[in-house]
């Protein structure tokens, strides 16, 4: 029984390794995107984003003010200018992503206990400068404010600094980043990606499969091969435990080598990454045997998978979170393995959870995976009854 | 001319031709309105978050109650200790959760500056960013009301968007991510057009519909695809822009100008895929690999400035990052106007690149395959000739009878 299904197995990978097709989407797409997209977040954060200063008072105070902005990691002052129109000017030619504008009379105001309102102006397009930008200008300016607040409070209520300062601030915060911690931006989202890599790149290399099997021409040269004729049973499982072991590997890759090269905390403990591994790539190839029944040209599925990536990488609920999705959107997402595996594969090796944890989201990957057997089956079956067809999909 | 030229439109575009009305119309239309609706909410709110309390104080139930009111936070569990807090936040309850420490009434009274810790799981960039600006608001706003409510605080800050007044990111994300799906949609769908002769050893069927003219074929397999699909954009983008500010009709004409060029760029991107290749599946891998991720790389999630120099200048190449430009600069109003024309000239001069090349290498492949496809039997769909399909066919049933 072992060495029918290993046969199976055997041939089965013999035919994705020697296919052009199945390699480029087997093979090179998980390796090539692995290296592929956290390249670009190589530097992790982004510091020293152009900036600008309107200095509309031409005071010490104001000139201590852009030192003191020019001093921060986050931003670089590019420039010092006398009105507002050569800032916007420059921030559309994208010289500079914004500018704090100090306004006229800021030294006076302060040395007057009069309060005084500096503006940080970002462009609109880029939610991540807005967030380094806004916090680098405002923490600088509210910096100067603090001190002079707290020159007021001793003067005005005769307690030293010291008490000034605590009663400006009675209760401190100190935010701990608990993962991910310096912020970094491929930590953030390269790990998901690579989850939703395996899943797109698995699919559509089985459909790929599939739907050369659906074709006349594999058919007529195989008709005769004794895998092919193998029973249904054990051609199906034969041919989910070649891809399991092909993307088990897979995971290994990215856990030992991405994970290191690019930096990546790699929290994961054995036990929960092994049955993540199991459940997951169970889920995920039978769902790709559902969908590989459907195509009857090897290219359809790729054309098809390809454009809905996007829509399956953000109900993932990595970036944007389901609870602010339509509840219809969520029940969609339900079908899809990445949705349970991404925060799953997160919380394992992101986080370090432990198998307790992860427990609810690889009960419903185990469901899915149940679900899409029980119907790959099924759809297997209809199909080895079915004539010779040809279609456009 | 002309009849040829729609009889070759018809040909290509109304044959059975179910994958490429998914890739051309059905998938990226649907999938720019379903990112659409996903962002319905536009701004991030009802972040969970859960708080210890340790100290039972009327300082901490005030500070308890402000959190609750906060409409961007939610606050979900009140744990009994950190542990608890600590593994809802990885199995993704919480987002964050604050620890109101012991005795932090009675320290703040007596100016010990007790620090209220906020442990925030920092794995989801923009809820964590959202939670802890309005932890820090809520918190600091009651701290300053302690002691120094008579005493204005002397400098204030104001952040705005510029062009973006709602601090709707969300909707602009949705705008980039629409650009993105036309982006591959027009380099998939001119490798179907251009590769589906090549798969089906058509090419023939196809130059003698076209009249024998490889300019008529060019035209009726390209020239509807572009039209259609920046049709398409267009009214996605027109459509999305509702969760944004009102466009201007001089914006909406200059954002159609990179809209087509881009879609000009993309499908002569992928008659060269096809040229070079001579292969659907090849060229589909090869758009899936460069198309597919362009997002990640033309700058609006993660700028372009912070990228290491050999991924800029891939994403110089992109189109995609040069029409993000110029929606981008169109936030600015009439400074960014007069910005976006050199990025609308250098998207021209892309356009006429990319079709030049893949004109030239489309032509050199179909004339190559006229060529090796001459040996083959014409396949002419007559009443009174038996078809090569139905000959096919019959040996096909043939061999099962046999069998």
């Amino acid at each position: 029984m072992i060495s029918r299904l290993l046969k199976v197995t055997l041939t089965e990978w013999k035919l994705f390794v020697t296919d052009p097709a199945a390699v480029l989407l087997l093979v090179v797409a998980g390796i090539l995107y692995a290296f592929y997209y956290p390249t670009a977040y190589v530097n992790q954060t982004v510091t020293r984003v152009p900036v600008a200063v309107v200095d509309l008072d031409h005071s010490a105070k104001s000139r201590e003010l852009t030192r003191m902005a020019a001093a921060t990691q986050q931003v670089e002052v590019k420039a010092v200018y006398n009105d507002m129109l050569e800032a916007e000017s420059a921030m559309a030619r994208e010289d500079i992503f914004g500018f704090m504008v100090i306004p006229e009379n800021m030294e006076h105001d302060l040395l007057n206990k009069k309060s005084t309102k500096i503006n940080i102006f970002t462009h609109g397009a880029y939610v991540m400068l807005h967030g380094t930008i806004g916090t680098a200008f405002s923490t600088c300016a509210l910096t100067v404010g603090a001190v002079s607040k707290v020159k007021a409070i001793a003067l005005g209520k005769k307690v030293p600094s010291a008490k000034a300062m605590a009663m400006r601030d009675p209760m401190p915060l100190s935010i701990q980043t608990m993962f991910n911690n310096t912020g970094s931006y491929s930590n953030y989202v390269v790990p998901s990606v690579l989850v939703l890599i395996l899943q797109q790149s698995l699919v559509i290399g089985i459909c790929v499969l599939g739907g050369a099997r659906g074709h006349r021409r594999f058919r007529r040269n195989q008709r005769y091969s004794e895998v092919e004729n193998e029973s249904m049973p054990y051609r199906y499982l034969g041919r989910s435990l070649a891809y399991f072991m092909h993307y088990c590997c897979f995971i290994l890759f990215y856990h030992c080598v991405i994970y290191n090269l690019f930096d990546f905390p790699r929290r994961g403990e054995l036990l929960p990454m092994m049955i993540f591994a199991v459940v997951f790539l169970a889920s995920v190839i039978n769902f790709g045997m559902c969908l590989s029944q459907v195509f009857l040209h090897r290219e359809s599925s790729m054309q098809l998978f390809l454009n809905l990536s996007i829509p399956i990488l953000f109900l993932a609920n990595f970036s944007w979170p389901s609870y602010l999705m339509p509840s219809w959107m969520v029940g969609l997402s339900y079908i899809l393995p990445s949705t349970f595996a991404v925060p799953a594969w997160l919380s394992i090796e992101q986080m370090g959870g432990d198998i307790y944890d992860v427990a609810p989201k690889l009960y419903l990957l185990a469901i899915q995976a149940v679900i899409y057997l029980v119907l790959g089956m099924t759809l297997t079956h209809l199909r080895d009854k079915s004539k010779f067809t040809t279609g456009d999909m | 001319m002309l009849k040829g030229l729609l009889k070759t439109i018809g040909k290509i575009y109304f044959g059975h031709k179910l994958v490429l009305w998914m890739i051309l119309a059905v998938l990226p239309v649907g999938v720019s309105v379903f990112m659409l609706e996903m962002f319905s909410n536009e701004i991030v709110q009802h972040i969970p978050v859960g708080i210890l309390k340790q100290d039972h104080s009327q300082l901490a139930d005030r500070l308890e109650r402000a959190l609750q009111s906060s409409p961007v936070l939610d606050v979900k569990v009140n744990c009994h200790d950190m542990s608890e807090c600590e593994h809802a936040v990885i199995r993704g309850d919480l987002q964050t959760f604050i620890v109101l420490p012991t005795d932090l009434e009675r320290r703040a009274l007596r100016l010990e500056a007790p620090v209220i810790p906020v442990y925030s799981s920092g794995q989801n960039y923009l809820t964590n960013m959202f939670a802890t600006k309005e932890i820090r608001a809520v918190i600091t706003s009651i701290g300053s009301d302690l002691f120094t409510a008579s005493f204005d605080d002397p400098v204030k800050t104001e952040i705005h968007s510029v062009g973006n007044i709602e601090g709707n990111y969300q909707g602009f994300l949705a705008l980039g991510l629409l650009s993105a799906m036309f982006h591959l949609a027009g380099m998939l769908v001119a490798v179907y057009i251009a590769s589906f002769p090549l798969r089906d050893k058509r090419v023939r069927e196809f130059y003698n519909y076209a009249e024998r003219s490889w300019v008529t074929l060019g035209i009726a397999s390209f020239v509807p695809a572009v039209i259609i699909l920046w049709l398409e954009y267009m009214g996605c983008y027109a459509y999305t822009h509702r969760m944004l500010m009102p466009m201007g009709f001089e914006e909406f004409v200059m954002v159609s100008v990179a809209q087509l060029l881009m879609v000009i760029c993309c499908v002569g991107a992928g008659m060269a895929f096809v040229g070079v290749t001579g292969v659907m599946r090849i060229a589909t891998g090869v758009s899936g690999v460069i198309g597919g991720p362009a997002f990640a790389f033309a700058g609006q999630t993660y700028p372009v400035m912070a990228m290491p120099f050999a991924v800029r200048c891939f994403a110089f190449v992109l189109p995609l990052t040069h029409v993000l430009r110029v929606q981008s600069m169109m936030l600015l109003g009439d400074v960014g106007m007069a910005e976006s024309w050199n990025v609308i000239k250098l998207m021209g001069g892309m356009a006429l690149f990319w079709t030049l090349f893949g004109s030239f290498a489309m032509l050199l492949r179909w004339q190559y395959r006229l060529k090796h496809d001459s040996q083959i039997p014409v396949v002419v769909e007559d009443e009174d000739v038996v078809t090569v399909d139905s000959l096919f066919k019959g040996l096909l049933e043939k061999i099962r009878r046999r069998k």
